[in-house]
């Protein structure tokens, strides 16, 4: 068993974990249940998390490498967060199983391209799977994002 | 039984580890180690986790090319300004593994020493003849790519060595393309890939370079000489003669054999048709100059257009 610090959504927490305890269990047993379990062997993206602001499937991550790790889970995002609004707008999710995971791609593509154009979305959110289908809301909803940004940086120049 | 977790601090240690354990494993990036090990089909007595090893992500312009140290993650290589300006092929292919949180975890050593005949990252580097530097407690050692896939599922890695570094030369001037096609999800597996570049042969003519990946039993290289003045359709079909003999495809739920034959030379003409179209007429023997700072950025937005 090992100590570690896990900085989740900006709050410190002190956990004592065993050496092949997955970053994914270790989260739920925190109480972030935003964090699913889907398939298991990182090709679905329900268990996705954000480190350091890059995405991580957790089922495959041993918590004891994330020590002093700043880590994002979908329900540490703010209540208005922009691209929950903009999924909640373009009705993207039915079920929302796989929704936490949609939105901290699109949290990470969208940090590294504010641009991104339907294909780069498309190419970004390759490897999550959603089984109600609403793939067409979601690219909406984060195109949405990257306009409503655009727009909100030509109002308020830096 | 669960394998022993060893978190060594610097490489002498995570190599005596290498050497004094029963039936170690190193885990770079975790992600094929840790299916495997869900799966229930790996088996090691010890696992020698070298994330806490100095200097082993460094990536760093070397006088020929780049070197691209174990840790390095394979979305680095894929967005990295240097192995955009140096080795364009390898930044894109890079970029076709998988997708972007394995990409984000998946480390350049550990993807070669997994040796997977389907891997993408091999086919660019078999054209682009690199050297993989692997480390034991005697001492390092460099392999040509070429001669380290050495069987099915097998590697020049020799007991106690771990892969340390992938040195990796400029990309010669010339056209390249890369084709992946997948018979089940996009991001799945390929059934056949294909990394192509054509550069000079240094007496004004050509070399078509090939590497297959999931052709094979292990990824596989071969190069053809062609005129300079060569049509498009020549050169697809003197690609297609020099591929043939060497795809050999296992059938599986991706595909029977001749399925991913056919689908191999498709891979072969589409990316020597891309990659002939891309080489200028003029091809001097002069290396790749380094890009300045606002040719990087414009390669950054071609790359995210694809």
């Amino acid at each position: 068993m090992t100590d570690i610090d896990l900085q989740v959504n900006g709050e410190r927490r002190a956990v004592r974990v065993g050496d092949d305890d997955l970053l994914l269990d270790v989260l739920r047993e925190l109480g972030h249940t935003s964090v699913r379990e889907g398939c298991g062997v990182g090709a679905c993206g329900a268990c996705t998390v954000l480190a350091d602001g890059y995405s991580v499937s957790s089922c495959l991550a041993r918590a004891v490498r994330y020590d002093g790790v700043a880590i994002t889970t979908a329900d540490g995002l703010p209540e208005n967060d922009d691209v929950v609004e903009e999924f909640v707008a373009a009705r993207a999710m039915q079920c929302g199983y796989c929704i936490p995971g949609f939105v901290l791609m699109g949290h990470e593509l969208l940090a590294e391209n504010p641009d991104a154009t339907a294909a780069e979305i498309d190419a970004h959110l390759e490897g999550n799977i959603c089984r109600c289908g609403t793939y067409l809301e979601i690219r909406t909803a984060l195109q949405n994002v990257a306009a409503r940004r655009r727009h909100d940086t030509v109002k308020e120049p830096a | 039984m669960t394998a022993t977790l060893h978190r060594p601090r610097d490489l002498g240690t995570a190599l005596d580890l290498l050497a004094g354990t029963a039936d170690p494993m190193v885990y770079g990036g975790g992600t094929a180690v840790q299916i495997l090990l869900k799966q229930g089909v790996l088996f090691a007595s010890d696992l020698v986790d070298i994330a806490g090893v100095p200097g082993l992500d460094d990536l760093v312009a070397t006088p020929g090319g780049l070197r691209a140290g174990t840790m390095v993650t394979l979305r680095r290589m894929e967005t990295d300004p240097l192995v955009h300006d140096r080795a364009p092929l390898l930044a894109h292919v890079y970029g076709r593994v998988a997708n972007p949180r394995v990409r984000n975890t998946a480390s350049v050593g550990g993807n070669i020493a997994h040796g997977d005949y389907r891997l993408d990252p091999p086919t660019a580097l078999l054209v682009l003849d690199a050297r993989v530097e692997l480390s034991s407690a005697a001492g390092a050692r460099h392999v040509p790519i070429r001669e380290f896939f050495t069987g099915f599922q097998e590697t020049a890695v020799r007991r106690g060595e771990m892969v340390t570094a992938i040195d990796v030369p400029t990309q010669p001037l010339g056209g390249a393309a890369f084709t992946k096609l997948s018979s089940l999800a996009a991001n799945d597996w390929p059934a056949a890939s294909a990394a192509v570049l054509v550069t000079s042969s240094g007496s004004g003519g050509r070399e078509i370079r090939i590497g297959l990946g999931a052709l094979a039993p292990t990824p596989v290289h071969v190069a053809v000489p062609m005129p300079a003045d060569a049509s498009e359709d020549d050169a697809a079909d003197a690609a297609l003669a020099a591929a043939e003999p060497l795809i050999d495809p296992l059938p599986d739920v991706r595909g029977g054999v001749a399925h991913k034959r056919r689908l191999g030379r498709v891979a072969v003409a589409d990316a020597t048709r891309a990659a002939w179209a891309d080489t200028p007429r003029e091809l001097r023997d002069t290396p790749r100059e380094e890009a300045s700072d606002d040719r990087r950025l414009t390669l950054r937005r071609l790359r995210r257009r694809q």
